[in-house]
């Protein structure tokens, strides 16, 4: 069966994603999950929970960042009252967070997210080993590796079939060192837009910004597998993720809804890349084009 | 009085058998290399089992140990042979291998069972339940990410007993290290195995969307953005990252040359020492410094020890010029009765030159170039062909692998 998860942004936003027929809701808040569309609170996580069990959907939360002493010293509360929210299940890539879960003894199982890192079924398999219930495959994956991977687990490995692809995370402000540097007064939180270009590569166009956790950079293209969700689901990858880290409001849940319909012609045997691809196109930003990434690349394409 | 339990081991890195000697009679404890596969520096000279042999034999008559980094994220079909290349490295006598995969983590002590691993700063280890996570896994130590403040490593201290292990000295990751895939993304090269090609020290343009239109935020006449950081430095702070429970003192760069490994591992050797055999009465020798910068090849900050870095940790445009040495010579044998010292020549060097000598155990002097003879003992004006051997007479006693300089 084809799941997709979709990240939430909001309550409002939450309600139409399950109205579009999103089986899972990504959330997150500070300072624990990280490249969020937004940082809910304890509160907001609360009412979507609410919101989707009623409907017989379910929450993950993101707690995938990376912690220092200060937030793994937090962390023990935070994971007892998302515990007591009934969310089912939140998303890891911080060792010591494993074992601050594991130790804690609370019912939450964890998906492993560990980004880039997550690259074959021997290492999905060692988190299993240490309780994981899945794992998020680094999006530097192409399809050919993704499909051995899965083919070894018998746990869901998530594919991005939609969304921007974080390239680059630092601890420190870059935009703003380079904003003092050159004298300028500027801001650089993700609402103010900014993107990188490689003057080598005229059509390069990485969106970057700063947040508590440091600088993000993000691929050109935004991700779309919708001409290869047929193949996927042939290989058993079936765990679908929509991120809407960079896309916001009903832009993002009417392509979610597009997804949702993709998977049920699918379903139903009436799937068609060619026409839902065009259909994307035109709900996808101007701004953004779309792209395959590694996906269609051949491994030995990559050095 | 106190005193220090838990003196640190200054390690080196071998970029080939070379250095690797190199590093561990200028003083370092330990020195860690590359193999033929599973690392991350695929242009390093790596060693062949047989100079891991050769390499392991030559460490361990000092005393000192040899790590191999297998630190690569391997995917699919990556790890195929790494069992045999573990139980390779424990039957040379390698004493750790340095992983960051758990997958190789996984393999490595199925086939070699008693091989200590220690977690490779890719995996940026950041908080004290990450290090107890992998002492109970079995590591014997783990390479903190470089974003961990000394603070951090205090706290750390308190809570776990696991090795520590962090660097004090050379090129630092802009990035978390194994969080950046630009140069998978730019140039298809993954950065994790092998592939990085340095895309943060790029220049690049920082624009916003007018519409559809691109606005570049660059003022007229500045430099482009770029994410290029300046080097790590703690020798102004040894005693601070002894006294934090430091085990492991890592020094960067297998790519650097012979006379960057040799000076800077002399210089840690003293510092490390110094504050060791007395540590209330220690004082910084502002020689240490001087010496560093010799090598030095960007700027250098304490990176997150202290702080986040500032701009002032960051390269823009144009580096600072650093006054630059070159490696000439190095000394392959002396008489002490002629006070001729025979060299081999790395760099040309000519008559009238001044030049400096240094070896193992913090010894300078500087002298004249006064004459030159060739092999057949003929007077020469300068010394112009790579690895000639060439003799001249030096005003100080000097033994073999002591290494000449120039301005």
């Amino acid at each position: 069966m084809i799941r997709i998860i979709a990240t939430a942004e909001s309550l409002s936003q939450a309600k139409a994603l399950l109205e579009a027929g999103i089986d899972t809701l990504q959330v997150g808040g500070h300072p624990f999950g990280i490249r969020l569309p937004r940082a809910l609170g304890l509160e907001e996580i609360e009412k979507i929970t609410e919101t989707a069990h009623i409907q017989g959907k379910k929450v993950n939360v993101a707690v995938n960042g990376l912690f220092h002493n200060e937030q793994i010293e937090q962390l023990p509360d935070y994971l007892t009252r998302l515990a007591a929210i009934h969310v089912d299940a939140i998303t890891v890539g911080d060792p010591g967070a494993i074992l601050t879960l594991e130790e804690s003894g609370l019912p939450l199982p964890y998906i492993y997210d560990a980004g880039p890192l997550v690259t074959s079924a021997r290492q999905i398999a060692f988190w299993i080993e240490h309780g994981a219930v899945g794992a998020v495959a680094a999006r530097e994956l192409t399809l050919a590796e993704l499909k051995k991977i899965q083919a070894e687990l018998n746990k869901p490995v998530e594919v991005l079939v939609y969304g921007p692809t974080c390239i680059h995370q630092s601890g420190r402000p870059l935009v703003t060192h380079y904003f003092r540097y050159a004298g300028l007064a500027d801001r650089s939180e993700k609402d103010r837009g900014l993107y990188l270009r490689d003057p080598k590569n005229p059509d390069s166009q990485y969106p970057i910004y700063e947040d508590q956790d440091g600088t993000h950079i993000f691929s050109t293209e935004d991700l779309s597998l919708m001409a290869s969700l047929q193949d996927l689901s042939d290989h058993g990858l079936n765990t679908w993720k929509l991120d809407g880290v960079l896309l916001h409001g009903g832009a993002f849940v009417r392509i979610a809804a597009l997804f949702v319909a993709a998977k049920e012609a699918l379903e139903a045997g009436t799937f068609s890349p060619t026409a839902f691809a065009n259909r994307l196109r035109v709900l996808q930003p101007k701004s953004r084009p779309l792209g395959t990434g590694f996906y269609l690349k051949h491994p030995e394409d990559v050095k | 009085m106190k005193k220090i339990e838990n003196k640190p081991e200054v390690l080196a890195p071998a970029g080939n058998l070379e250095k690797l000697k190199m590093a561990i009679r200028y003083g370092a404890d330990a020195v860690y290399l590359g193999g033929q596969a599973y690392g991350l520096r695929s242009r390093a000279g790596n060693f062949t089992y047989d100079e891991m042999r050769e390499g392991v034999q030559f460490a361990h008559a000092y005393g000192a140990k040899v790590y191999v980094a297998a630190n690569m994220v391997a995917h699919e079909g990556d790890g195929r042979g790494a069992d045999d290349f573990f139980r390779t490295l424990q039957d040379i006598g390698i004493d750790a291998v340095i992983i960051s995969d758990p997958a190789l983590i996984t393999i490595c002590f199925a086939a070699a069972p008693g091989l200590p691993i220690h977690l490779s700063t890719q995996a940026s280890a950041t908080n004290y339940k990450t290090l107890e996570f992998w002492k109970k896994i079995g590591l014997e130590r783990v390479v903190l990410a470089r974003e961990v403040g000394i603070e951090e490593i205090r706290e750390m201290r308190r809570h776990t007993d696991i090795e520590i292990e962090a660097f004090i000295h050379g090129a630092m990751c802009i990035a978390y290290s194994g969080r950046c895939t630009l140069s998978n993304h730019m140039v298809n090269r993954d950065a994790n195995r092998g592939g990085c090609a340095q895309s943060c020290r790029w220049k690049y343009d920082l624009f916003d969307m007018d519409g559809s239109t691109a606005r570049s935020l660059i003022p007229e006449g500045a430099e482009p953005f770029s994410m290029s950081a300046v080097d790590l430095s703690m020798l102004h702070h040894i005693p601070e990252m002894i006294d934090a429970g430091v085990n492991s003192l890592k020094i960067e760069g297998r790519m650097k040359s012979i006379h960057y490994v040799s000076t800077v591992s002399n210089v840690y050797r003293q510092a490390v020492d110094a504050y060791c055999a007395d540590p209330e009465h220690f004082t910084f020798d502002p020689a240490w410094e001087e010496e560093i910068w010799k090598v030095a090849q960007r700027d250098l900050s304490t990176g997150f020890y202290y702080h986040v870095p500032t701009e002032k940790d960051e390269i823009f445009g144009k580096p600072r010029k650093i006054p630059k040495y070159t490696f000439a010579a190095q000394v392959i044998n002396y008489d002490p009765d002629t006070q001729i010292a025979t060299l081999q020549q790395r760099n040309c060097f000519s008559v009238g030159e001044d030049v400096e000598f240094y070896g193992p155990g913090f010894v300078h002097f500087k002298q004249t170039v006064r004459c030159l003879w060739n092999e057949n003992g003929e007077p020469i004006d300068r010394a112009p062909n790579p690895m000639m051997t060439v003799s001249m007479i030096v005003d100080q006693p000097v033994k073999p692998y002591y290494l000449m300089r120039k301005k």
